[in-house]
């Protein structure tokens, strides 16, 4: 083994090698802080492939540590924030981060756990359409942040993963630093990240930090891993050559094939019942605005959220306004068995949308269609699917499967509808736009009726819980960063804006909600937004640290505790098992329960800074609670009130 | 709401709608049959809980679109539907022999989901 001086030496060797002969060409320009910062997909602009500024940036080197490189690259990149929990495997970019960048884009984000800090990023890019990058240990890091990855990866969001690993050997510190170290800090997430790469030179680093980014924003989106080994961390730059960092050209997305875009906008014309199911389609505002104008020039139904699926089909993203009437939601059986031509737009789970499926004894599926439907998918999943998990879903038999990103599509689409769209089918379908609505209108109504029911039942139902926050939040520019209720909002409130719904976990691994709601809440700040949580017990005790979070960074967010005091889905599940095998279903609350005692979350809330109220047993008080912790958010502040509500 | 998902859950459109519509119409357009047997509102408020209905059809029986459970009452099945339908679900409901819950029983939730309270005005919802 190397003595530790000659390795040092050998390791200053082989970076001075390195910079030598690195791959990137110098060229004079800016410093890479000055560059402009890639836009965002909430932009609307991803696809701009001609942002101003040099092809490539030098960046002084001297004396400075590689860290300090590498914050040049993040700071190239635009990213507002990083997420880490502390962890020595990247001391030298944390250090790097505070003082040489003097902690501003990035600015730290304290988290307490790994899988917070992720799923924090996971809201956070909903929200802004921006990655967020987070900071972890290779080994244990990138364990305890596995899940909320996998979550990432199922709902198709760009996490930027940075683990800090040291890959030589004779550099380990004995004892930890070793039970600390990995061959391939990324084995454990590939087969659930998009890209990764472990750069073995600062000048690999930096390219590898823009292509990274790249493959990540790239539609479909996904997580990436960046390796930063603590060796280039820490050792000062030798470089006869200047670092450079290579301009970001962001890839259009990938738009369907023209022959197939036209095909399918005949059949849409000529249909008599068309639907669509959209999924992750809107990945930005646009995406939205794109839907209500195809829907609204066909005058054809659409389904975004299927609720009776568990989890439910379509909720990914908010794709169409809940109130509009050619919104079907909320009829979506009735709907889908009366189309004959169903799109499914960036949809993973379009047989379950499809489908009818039984989890008696005999498990039995059958079409939810009708015989002679067209079933259609236009999504960039089939561009990007891996073998092992299993969140591709069951294959479904289409008779059209045009592979692109669907809403970089819509607009060919649109236009391909429109020149074929004749003035006798226009007063078609002006008829059957008519009848979606009053169909539409009447499924809502429905619901009002339902949710009047059990008013002032204690504990609270949660079509009241959900109309006391409706009522509080109407008038306020608003966000519901996390939170299902049972579906309530979705049929109470008037959601427009593509920001109002965050959308699922993709993964439907608990422990994203809170940590999810809370890096919405950062997005949701600086455009004074009303962040809304409806917090799940459950999925809050996972890692409750990241209230202590939001206080400590003062991130404003209401959150309301949807305090049902089981998991109620497992007990469901062990009741169907007791009654299928005869043996009662009095004792499915062991092991489900979160009761005796009850978790006091105000309590634990008030410990960690913030403004708490609760527990909230009676209906009546759930308004001037609401008030006061509303006017806490507006002071900057988080603030929650807990409430005691039914199973469902 | 707490927990895992990990199974998806449908019930089967026609079955639904023809629940739902027999529920919608309510107690006074049960058509004519057997009467419903005597049973005991607060021993099946207990009942209710204890076998788990209020999982997916709420505590006060209104139902949940969640899981798609129907709502139970005030206004309900006729007593041999919500009878049949407990005993031999066709639907994602998981069957209830009378080995584990007895006529009596069952007879005594059907007093309490036929007793819940009326639903409010609908203009106590906010637009």
């Amino acid at each position: 083994m190397s003595q530790p001086d000659e390795v040092s030496k050998g390791r200053r060797s082989f970076l001075l090698q390195a910079a030598a002969t690195g791959a990137a060409t110098a060229a004079a320009g800016a410093a890479a802080a000055a560059q402009a910062p890639p836009p965002s997909q909430g932009g609307g602009d991803a696809g701009a492939s001609s942002a101003a500024g040099p092809s490539v940036s030098e960046v002084r080197s001297e004396g400075r540590p590689g860290s300090d490189y590498m914050v040049d690259v993040l700071k190239f990149l635009g990213f507002e924030y990083i997420c880490a929990n502390p962890g020595s495997s990247f001391r030298g970019l944390h250090e790097s981060i505070i003082n040489y960048g003097g902690n501003s884009k990035p600015e730290l984000i304290t988290c307490m756990h790994e899988e917070s800090s992720v799923a924090m990023a996971h809201g956070y890019f909903k929200a802004e359409g921006k990655p967020l990058p987070v900071m972890a240990h290779g080994t244990v890091g990138i364990q305890h942040a596995s899940m909320a990855v996998y979550n990432a990866w199922c709902d198709r969001v760009p996490v930027y993963l940075i683990l800090g690993n040291t890959l030589d050997a004779t550099m380990r510190q004995p004892g930890v630093e070793w039970v600390h170290s990995v061959q391939d800090a990324a084995a454990m997430v590939r087969d659930y990240t998009k890209w990764d790469d472990s750069p073995v030179s600062l000048q690999h680093f930096g390219e590898s930090a823009v292509r990274a980014y790249k493959m990540a924003m790239t539609p479909p989106s996904g997580p990436v891993v960046l390796v930063a080994d603590t060796e280039l961390q820490e050792q000062p730059i030798h470089s006869e050559r200047p670092l450079v960092i290579p301009k970001l050209t962001p890839t259009s997305p990938p738009q369907a094939e023209s022959g197939a875009v036209t095909e399918l906008a005949k059949l849409l014309v000529e249909a008599e019942q068309p639907l669509f199911i959209a999924d992750r389609l809107a990945r930005t505002p646009a995406g939205l605005e794109r839907l209500v104008e195809l829907a609204e020039l066909l005058q054809a139904g659409v389904v975004s959220t299927i609720p009776n699926l568990m989890p439910p089909v379509g909720a990914g993203r908010m794709n169409f306004p809940t109130r509009h009437p050619l919104n079907q939601t909320f009829r979506v059986n009735a709907a889908i068995a009366a189309a004959d031509v169903v799109v499914g737009l960036e949809i993973s789970n379009f047989f379950g949308a499809t489908h009818i499926f039984v989890d008696q004894v005999e498990r039995t599926t059958r079409p939810a269609i009708k015989p002679d439907a067209k079933l259609i998918t236009l999504n960039s999943t089939d561009l990007i699917q891996k073998s092992n998990y299993q969140d591709f879903q069951r294959y479904t038999a289409v008779n059209m499967a045009l592979t692109g990103d669907g809403e970089a599509t819509l607009p060919s689409l649109i236009e391909a509808v429109r020149r074929l769209l004749t003035d006798q089918r226009k007063s078609a379908i002006e008829r059957r736009g008519k009848a979606l609505a009053e169909a539409s209108a009447t499924a809502r109504e429905r619901f009002r009726v339902d949710a009047a029911h059990a008013w002032d039942a204690s504990p609270i139902s949660t079509a009241r819980l959900a109309a006391e926050i409706w009522e509080q939040i109407r008038k306020e520019d608003w966000s519901l960063v996390s939170g299902g209720l049972s579906g309530w909002p979705m049929r109470l409130w008037d959601f427009t804006k593509h920001y109002q719904h965050l959308g699922v976990s993709g993964g439907s691994g608990i422990g994203y909600g809170a940590p999810a709601a809370i890096g919405g809440a950062l997005a949701n700040r600086k455009y004074g937004r009303l962040s809304v949580n409806i917090q799940n017990d459950g999925d809050l005790m996972y890692a409750p640290g990241v209230l202590w979070t939001a206080a400590h960074h003062k991130i404003p967010v209401l959150t309301i505790m949807n305090n049902n005091r089981a998991y109620h889905e497992e007990m469901m599940h062990i009741q169907r098992m007791s009654n299928r095998r005869n043996r009662g279903v009095d004792r499915a609350h062991i092991g489900n329960e979160i009761d005796n005692p009850g978790i006091d979350y105000a309590k634990l809330a008030q410990s960690m800074g913030w403004y708490a109220e609760g527990p909230i047993s009676n209906p009546r008080d759930i308004g001037p609670a609401l008030k006061r912790a509303i006017a806490v958010v507006k002071r900057g502040e988080p603030a929650m009130v807990d409430v005691m509500v039914q199973p469902r | 709401m707490s927990g895992r998902n990990k199974r998806m859950i449908r019930i089967p459109t026609i079955a639904l709608a023809s629940l739902l519509l027999v529920v919608s119409l309510g107690a006074g357009a049960q058509s004519p049959g057997p009467a419903a047997p005597a049973g005991n509102a607060v021993r099946g408020k207990v009942s209710f809980f204890k076998v788990g209905c209020y999982q997916c059809h709420g505590g006060e029986a209104q139902g949940s679109p969640y899981s798609t459970a129907p709502r139970l009452g005030p206004a309900a099945l006729p007593f041999a539907a919500f009878s049949l339908f407990t005993r031999k679900p066709r639907l994602q409901m998981p069957p209830y022999s009378p080995e584990i819950l007895s006529d009596a029983d069952l007879a005594d939730i059907y007093a309490y989901v036929t007793s819940r309270a009326a639903p409010v005005a609908l203009d106590k919802l906010p637009q």
